[in-house]
C-alpha cells in the first residue's frame, strides 16, 4: 500500500469507487427493503384517500354537515370521526376517541389547505380542499392530546387547534344515535 | 475580463444583500415566536416577514448566486469570454425588477402567502410577476450556459468538457426541467386567479405542480456546493481530485434523480394514491446515492492532499490538511452538517417515519441544516475563494474568514438540533406565536430559546461574512494569480458522450417524469379536483 | 482493402455501453418501483383486509378512494336540504360582474329608508353598509331569503329580491367609500381588547378577530368588515350568536367564539371596531 497518489493506477481508483458504490447500493436497498417490509407486514402506508368532495358545498353535504361532525359509532362497531378544518378552527374543537380500537378519522376543508397532527400518535395528514383526508389509527394511550393545524392557512393559523380526548373503554359510551362527545372537564 | 468580473460581482452582491436582509428577519422571527417575545408582533407582521425571508433565501440568494457563479465558471473553466454578455446583463436587470416587484408587494402586506404560496391563498399579482421575472432571468442564464458549453465543444472536438462547466450545465439543464412545474402552476392557475379572471382553483393540481419544482430546486441550490467539493476543494487543500469520472456521474445522477421525486413532499396529502407515492419514494432513495458517492470521492481527494503534506497512518492525513484555508475548513464543517441533514432526509423519505415529523419543526430544522448549513457555508467558501480573482485584491488575513465559518456552523447546529427534538415532540411549524401557558408547549419553551440563541449567532456570522467581503474590496494586498481548479489524479483524455453531454440523460429524464408524474398530473386533467374558492390576500 | 474497425477511443464505441446500461439501470429501477408500489404491496395488503386485487390496485393508484389495506367506510348519511349560500363559480362570477347602477337604483327604492343613502344607517338598530364586503351582504340577503337568518323586516325585503339584484345591491354598497377615518379621532383601546383582536385567546381557543375580519387577510370571503360599524349592532349580533339564536355562520365559528366572550369583551370589541380600527 503506497501513500503517494501517483502510483495509484486508474484501475485501482475505479475498483475502490465501485466497492464504495456497491456499499451505497446496499444502503439504498436496505432503506427501501425496510419500507417495503413494513408495508407488507404491518400495512404501513402514507395517508392516501383519493376521494373527491366539493369544498363549496361541504356544509350542505350529507357527511360533513354541521350536525354530523364529531365521533360516531356505527352499528357494526366502526368508529368514525368527522371533522372540518376551516379558517381558523377545527369543528368540533374537541372530539373523543376510544383507546385500543381502530378509529377512522375523516377530515375536509371548505376553504384553504390545512394540515393536522395529533401529538404522540402517527396521525398526520394534509387537508386539501377538494378531497377527504382519511387516516386509520389506533390510540394506545389515554388522555388529552393536542391536534394543531400545521400548514399555514392564513393569519389565524397559530391559534388553530383541537383537543382529542382518548377515553378508556369504560368511559367511551356512545349515545343512542351512536354519537360520542367530549367529556366536560 | 472586466465585464465578466462586474457581471459576477453584481449577481453576488444582490444575492448576499438579500441574504443579510433575510438573516435579520429570521432572527426577529425567532424572537417573536419564543417565550421572550410572546406579546410582540402581530401575525400580520410575522407572516409578512416569513414570506420575505423565504423569498429572499430560497429565490433571490440562490438564483443570483448560482447565476453569478455560473458565469464565473463559464469564463474561467473554459478560458474564453462569455457568449452573449448583453443577454446576461439584460437577464440580471430583469431579475432585479422581479425582486423589487416581489419585495414591494410583500412589504405592502399584499403577499403574505409564504415562499411556497400554496393556493387557494392568493397574493397580489405583482408578487407572482416578480417571481416569474426572476425565473425568466434564470432561463436566460441556462441558455447562455448551454451556448457556452456548445461553443467550446465545437472548438474542442473530442475533448472532455472541464468538470466545473459540465456540472454547471448539468445544473442548468436540471433547472430548466425543474421550473416547468412552478411555471405551469403560475401561468395557468395562480396568476389568472390573482388577476380575478377565475374565482376558483384546482388545488390538487396546483399542489402537484409545485411539488415537481419543490424538490429539484433544492438540488439546483446544492450543485454549486458540490462543484466546489469536486473542483475547488482538492486544489485548495493541495491535493488532487480522486476521480473525475465519479464527479461527472454524480452530477448526472443528480440530474436524473432530483426530478421524479417531488411527491415525497406530498406523502401526507390525500390527493395521490399510495402506489404513485411509493414509486417516487423508491426514486428518492436513489437520489441519496450521489451524495454518498461524493463523500467517498472527496474524502479520498482530501486524503491525497493530507498524505502529500506528510500525513501517516490511517487517519493521520486529517490533521495535516491545511485547515487554515477557508475552503478546506468549510468542507469539513459542511460534511458534518451534511451527515446530520442527510440522515434527517432519509427519515423524511420513509413515510412511516414521515408521519411523525411532517410539518413539524423537524422539517424546518432539516432544510435549514442541509441548505442553510451545508450548502450556504459552501457559498461562503466559494465567495472567499473567487473574490480575489474578481477584485484583484487578496484577504489581508484569513482569521476573520475562519471565524465567520465557525460561527455559521456553530449557530446552525445550536439552532437546528433543538428544532429536530421539538419536531419529534410535535411542535408544528409556520406559527407566529405559541401559547406557552399550555403545559405541553411550555416544556418546549427553553429549547425554543436555545435555538433563538443559535439564530443570533447566525446573524452575527452573516454580518461578518458581508463585512469580510466589503473589506476585501478595500484590501491593500494584491491578489496573486494561482490555479483555481483541481486536477484529477488521472485527468481524462477522452470521455464517452454520455459523460460529456446531456442528450441521453434528457431522454431518460423525460421517461422518468412521464412514469413518475404522468399519471398524478393527468388524473387532474381527466377528472379535475372539485375547485376551491380563491382566497385573496390583498 | 483493409476493414475500418472502430477504435477503442472512438466516442461511439465508448458510448454504446453507457447508453445501454444506463437505460437498463434507470428503467429497471422505475419498473421495480411500479411493480412494488402499484401491484405487489397493494395486493398483499389487500389480502390481509379481504380486499380483492383489482380494487386494491385501483386504490393504490388513486382511481378509487380508500386504502388498499383497510376496508373503506361508505357514508350513508342522508343529505341535508340546501339552506345556506354556496360559493359556486357561477355565484362568484355573478358577484364579480354585478351592475352597480342597478344596485343603486334598488337601494334608493328599498334600502335607503333604514340603511341610509350613503350606507350610513338612520338608527342604531340598523347596521351601516357602506364599504361592506360584497360577499358578506350577498350572503346575508340570501340567508334572509332562505330563512337561514331571521329578522322580521329583512326577511320580507330579501324575499322580494332575486339573485341578480341581490348581487347588484351588494356590489353597490361594497363600492361605497369607507367612511372617514381620521386617526386623530380614534379612541385608545384597552390592551386586552387589542390583544383579542390581534392575537386571539389561546386559552379559550379563540383565533384573532383580525385574521378573518381584516380586509385582505385572506380569511373566509363572507366575513364582514367590522370597522366603523355601529357598536350597538355589533353587541346585539354577538349576543345573538352566543345564545344560538343567530345560526347562519358556516360551521358555527361565530357561535362558538361569541359564547366564550365575556360581556365586557363584547362591549370592548364593539367599541374598538366602532372607533374605526381595522
Amino acid at each position: 500500500m503506497s501513500d503517494t497518489p501517483h502510483e495509484v493506477h486508474e484501475s485501482r481508483i475505479l475498483r475502490t469507487e465501485l466497492l464504495w458504490a456497491f456499499g451505497v447500493g446496499i444502503f439504498v436497498a436496505a432503506s427501501l427493503s425496510m419500507i417495503v417490509f413494513t408495508a407488507l407486514t404491518l400495512n404501513v402506508n402514507p395517508p392516501s384517500n383519493v376521494e373527491r368532495i366539493d369544498p363549496k358545498t361541504l356544509h350542505l353535504s350529507g357527511e360533513f354537515a354541521e350536525q354530523n361532525l364529531g365521533t360516531t359509532v356505527f352499528g357494526d362497531g366502526t368508529v368514525i370521526v368527522r371533522a372540518i378544518a376551516t379558517q381558523f378552527m377545527f369543528v368540533p374543537q374537541c372530539f373523543a376517541v376510544p383507546a385500543n380500537r381502530r378509529v377512522t378519522l375523516r377530515f375536509a376543508s371548505p376553504d384553504v389547505i390545512h394540515g393536522l397532527l395529533i401529538t404522540g400518535t402517527n396521525v398526520n395528514t394534509m387537508v386539501v380542499p377538494g378531497f377527504v383526508a382519511q387516516v386509520h389509527t389506533e390510540f394506545t394511550r389515554t388522555g388529552d392530546l393536542l391536534m394543531p393545524c400545521h400548514e399555514f392557512c392564513g393569519q389565524g393559523h397559530s391559534e388553530m387547534w383541537a383537543t382529542v380526548q382518548v377515553l378508556p373503554v369504560d368511559l367511551f359510551k356512545p349515545g343512542p344515535d351512536g354519537r360520542v362527545s367530549c367529556a366536560k372537564r | 475580463m472586466r465585464n465578466a468580473e462586474r457581471l459576477c460581482l453584481a449577481h453576488f452582491w444582490v444575492a448576499f444583500g438579500a441574504f443579510l436582509f433575510a438573516c435579520v428577519l429570521g432572527a426577529w422571527q425567532m424572537w417573536v415566536r419564543s417565550p421572550l417575545g410572546a406579546k410582540i408582533g402581530t401575525p400580520g407582521d410575522y407572516f409578512m416577514s416569513v414570506t420575505a425571508h423565504g423569498v429572499s433565501m430560497a429565490y433571490v440568494l440562490t438564483t443570483f448566486f448560482i447565476m453569478g457563479f455560473g458565469y464565473f465558471v463559464a469564463v474561467t473553466a473554459l478560458n474564453r469570454p462569455l457568449p452573449g454578455w448583453i443577454w446576461a446583463w439584460g437577464a440580471f436587470w430583469m431579475g432585479i425588477l422581479g425582486v423589487v416587484l416581489a419585495l414591494i408587494s410583500i412589504g405592502s402586506g399584499h403577499a403574505s402567502v409564504l415562499f411556497t404560496f400554496y393556493p387557494p391563498l392568493t397574493a397580489n399579482v405583482w408578487f407572482y410577476i416578480g417571481l416569474v421575472l426572476v425565473v425568466a432571468a434564470s432561463w436566460v442564464w441556462c441558455a447562455l450556459m448551454l451556448v457556452a458549453m456548445h461553443a467550446w465543444k465545437v472548438d474542442n472536438p473530442g475533448r472532455p468538457v472541464p468538470l466545473a462547466m459540465f456540472a454547471t450545465v448539468a445544473n442548468a439543464v436540471m433547472w430548466l426541467w425543474t421550473t416547468v412545474g412552478v411555471a405551469a402552476e403560475l401561468l395557468f392557475q395562480v396568476i389568472p386567479a390573482s388577476l380575478g379572471l377565475v374565482q376558483t382553483i384546482d388545488v390538487g393540481m396546483s399542489r402537484t405542480l409545485f411539488s415537481w419544482t419543490l424538490h429539484a430546486i433544492v438540488y439546483f441550490w446544492l450543485i454549486p456546493a458540490y462543484i466546489a467539493f469536486y473542483t475547488l476543494a482538492p486544489r485548495a487543500a493541495g491535493g488532487r481530485l480522486y476521480s473525475d469520472t465519479m464527479g461527472r456521474l454524480t452530477f448526472i445522477l443528480f440530474l436524473i434523480y432530483s426530478l421524479p421525486v417531488g411527491m415525497h413532499h406530498l406523502l401526507m396529502d390525500p390527493e395521490h394514491g399510495n402506489g404513485t407515492k411509493f414509486i417516487q419514494v423508491l426514486l428518492t432513495a436513489f437520489v441519496a446515492a450521489p451524495t454518498l458517492l461524493t463523500i467517498f470521492t472527496i474524502t479520498a481527494s482530501m486524503e491525497i492532499a493530507g498524505r502529500l503534506r506528510g500525513g501517516r497512518g490511517v487517519f493521520g492525513w486529517i490533521a495535516t490538511l491545511p485547515w487554515k484555508r477557508p475552503m478546506v475548513l468549510a468542507i469539513g464543517l459542511a460534511f458534518v452538517m451534511l451527515g446530520f441533514g442527510g440522515f434527517g432526509g432519509i427519515i423524511n423519505m420513509a413515510y412511516g417515519m414521515n408521519a411523525m415529523v411532517h410539518n413539524t419543526s423537524w422539517v424546518t430544522a432539516h432544510f435549514h441544516l442541509i441548505f442553510g448549513g451545508s450548502v450556504v457555508i459552501m457559498y461562503f467558501a466559494i465567495a472567499y475563494e473567487i473574490w480575489p480573482r474578481l477584485t484583484g485584491r487578496d484577504h489581508a488575513s484569513l482569521a476573520p474568514l475562519r471565524l465567520q465559518l465557525w460561527l455559521w456552523f456553530t449557530g446552525m447546529m445550536v439552532m437546528t438540533l433543538p428544532w429536530h427534538w421539538l419536531g419529534l415532540q410535535g411542535q408544528w411549524r409556520r406559527v407566529s406565536n405559541f401559547n406557552y401557558a399550555d403545559p405541553i408547549i411550555a416544556a418546549w419553551g427553553p429549547w425554543v430559546v436555545v435555538s433563538f440563541v443559535g439564530g443570533i449567532i447566525l446573524l452575527t456570522s452573516a454580518i461578518l461574512f458581508v463585512w469580510n467581503l466589503v473589506t476585501l474590496h478595500r484590501s491593500e494586498v494584491s491578489a496573486i494569480a494561482k490555479p483555481l481548479y483541481a486536477l484529477a489524479v488521472h485527468p481524462p483524455r477522452r470521455v464517452p458522450a454520455a459523460l460529456n453531454g446531456f442528450g441521453l440523460w434528457n431522454v431518460l429524464v423525460l421517461v422518468l417524469m412521464l412514469l413518475a408524474y404522468g399519471f398524478p398530473i393527468a388524473q387532474f386533467v381527466i377528472e379535475p379536483s372539485p375547485a376551491a374558492i380563491v382566497h385573496r390576500v390583498r | 482493402m483493409t476493414e475500418q474497425r472502430p477504435q477503442q477511443s472512438d466516442p461511439h464505441v465508448l458510448d454504446q455501453p453507457w447508453r445501454i446500461w444506463s437505460t437498463i439501470a434507470v428503467m429497471g429501477i422505475v419498473l421495480v418501483g411500479i411493480l412494488l408500489g402499484v401491484i405487489v404491496i397493494p395486493v398483499v395488503q389487500g389480502r390481509s383486509a379481504g380486499i380483492d386485487a383489482f380494487t386494491a390496485i385501483c386504490r393504490a393508484l388513486g382511481i378509487l378512494p380508500g386504502s388498499p389495506a383497510v376496508p373503506q367506510f361508505t357514508d350513508r348519511t342522508p343529505p341535508t336540504p340546501v339552506s345556506q349560500v354556496v360559493w359556486t363559480p357561477d355565484v362568484l362570477q355573478i358577484l364579480a360582474r354585478a351592475d352597480v347602477a342597478k344596485g343603486k337604483a334598488k337601494v334608493q327604492e328599498v334600502c335607503i329608508a333604514c340603511h341610509g343613502e350613503n350606507g350610513v344607517s338612520v338608527a342604531t338598530e340598523y347596521p351601516h353598509l357602506a364599504g361592506q364586503s360584497g360577499a358578506a351582504i350577498y350572503k346575508q340577503l340570501h340567508d334572509y331569503r332562505t330563512g337561514s337568518r331571521v329578522n322580521p323586516q329583512m326577511t320580507d325585503i330579501a324575499k322580494a329580491l332575486d339573485e341578480a339584484v341581490t348581487a347588484d345591491v351588494a356590489a353597490y354598497y361594497a363600492g361605497q367609500p369607507q367612511r372617514n377615518l381620521n386617526p386623530v379621532t380614534l379612541a385608545v383601546s384597552p390592551p386586552a381588547i387589542v390583544q383579542l383582536v390581534e392575537l386571539g385567546d389561546p386559552r379559550r381557543n379563540i383565533p384573532p378577530c383580525a385574521s378573518c375580519h381584516r380586509a385582505g387577510a385572506g380569511g373566509p370571503i363572507e366575513a364582514p368588515v367590522l370597522a366603523e360599524q355601529r357598536d350597538e349592532y355589533l353587541i346585539q349580533q354577538l349576543k345573538l350568536y352566543a345564545s344560538g339564536q343567530r345560526r347562519n355562520d358556516v360551521y358555527g365559528r361565530m357561535r362558538l367564539i361569541a359564547s366564550r366572550l365575556t360581556d365586557e369583551e363584547i362591549k370592548g370589541l364593539a367599541a374598538y371596531y366602532r372607533a374605526g380600527f381595522r
